[in-house]
């Protein structure tokens, strides 16, 4: 059984860069097992470091994925791709 | 009793220890600051490499023979760790136990350490986006929560007294989250958290990867089949699947085995028939965290 992969265009949302993913969510929200996380970005350089503005999310826990392909739908700026995408179970 | 119990509760849950509570372990051992630089970037904690390691695709490591055992080993002995933490970003000694609405009651009011804060919750922010104040810090943690802007929450009362503390608790019980209590790091408790499952970043691991990050309480549900009458509303409420209803038997099954003790399920009881009982009133299950 193939690993599913999740991968998040960090130059469509986060980072500071595209979308900010804390005023979205809807991945995170979409994902019924939660499979993702929304962090601050390591390593980005903070104005203020107590209220960091550079976010993102990742895909902590990808084993848990249905592939039900819900993510990918609800995010606004498509940066959400899952492969291999629909075929083959969970475990 | 649980093993940090017997070494830490003189007699009595390790949890009920005033002791563990004061600011003077806190000082003791330099927490003001290490919690400062642990919270700032709390988030991050869950994706940064440990030891060369990134936990992200490590849930897929847990399932490999051998080296998934190892693994799993690894994380909570960092967990369970008894001695002075020496990285912020490495959650050690970061362990917690589920505790009913009477424990939690009782740590309120005779154990946590004023100023005590409602924050809102770091799990649901990283899990969910969502910013829900059900989350009662103590002593030190206070002041560093003060600091940190988005913890602070916009609508509802921030300093509580005791009083309004053990309310705040007793709403969300009633709405089906899980209490827990949580050294931070170890020796010194600073945490009673609201949870629920999958948001909660201690309570997932265990449920969704069999790490041991947290302990079940010191009970286990009895149910009544004199005073049951069979509705079911219990069933819906429990986070762990140790409530089944049984058709045949027109009532629930408990399964004493998923049973994590939060005695949440009585809530939606109108008739009395769900109650706790320590968890060595069962002697297959006691010791059994």
């Amino acid at each position: 059984m193939r690993r599913t992969r999740i991968a998040i265009d960090y130059g469509l949302c986060g980072d500071g860069v595209g979308v900010d993913p804390r005023g979205c969510c809807l991945c995170l929200r979409a994902c019924d097992p939660a499979v993702f996380l929304l962090h601050e970005t390591l390593g980005a350089r903070e104005e203020d470091p107590l209220d960091p503005q550079a976010w993102r999310v990742t895909a902590l826990w990808p084993s848990l994925c249905t592939r039900c392909g819900k993510c990918v739908s609800a995010c606004p700026c498509g940066a959400i791709t899952v492969t291999p995408d629909g075929a083959g179970n969970r475990e | 009793m649980c093993d940090h119990c017997m070494r830490h509760g003189t007699g009595g849950k390790w949890y009920l220890n005033a002791g563990h509570y004061a600011n003077e372990v806190a000082e003791k051992y330099d927490l003001r600051e290490f919690l400062l630089e642990q919270y700032k970037n709390f988030e991050q904690i869950s994706v940064r490499r440990v030891g060369g390691f990134s936990p992200v695709g490590m849930d897929y490591t847990l399932r490999v023979p051998i080296i998934g055992r190892i693994v799993k080993a690894l994380a909570e002995r960092m967990l369970h760790s008894r001695k002075p933490p020496t990285n912020p970003f490495r959650a050690e000694g970061h362990i917690g136990q589920v505790v009913p609405l009477e424990d939690a009651e009782e740590i309120l009011q005779r154990c946590a350490a004023e100023p005590i804060i409602e924050k809102n919750c770091m799990c649901r922010y990283m899990s969910r986006g969502v910013k829900e104040a059900c989350c009662i810090n103590f002593g030190v943690m206070s002041e560093i929560i003060d600091k940190l802007p988005r913890f602070v929450p916009e609508k509802e009362k921030y300093h509580l007294t005791r009083e309004e503390a053990i309310a705040r608790f007793q709403e969300h019980n009633r709405k089906g989250y899980i209490g827990t209590i949580w050294f931070g790091p170890f020796p010194y408790i600073n945490n009673l958290c609201s949870c629920e499952n999958p948001e909660c970043a201690g309570i997932r691991p265990r449920l969704d990867f069999g790490i041991k990050s947290i302990y079940k309480a010191e009970y286990l549900l009895e149910l009544s089949e004199s005073l049951c009458r069979g509705c079911g509303e219990c069933v819906a409420r429990c986070s762990f699947g140790a409530l089944r209803m049984d058709k045949t038997l027109g009532r629930p099954a408990v399964d004493h085995d998923r049973c994590y003790g939060c005695g949440v399920c009585r809530h939606a009881c109108s008739t009395g028939a769900l109650f706790l009982v320590p968890r060595d009133h069962f002697p297959a299950f006691a010791g059994k965290y």
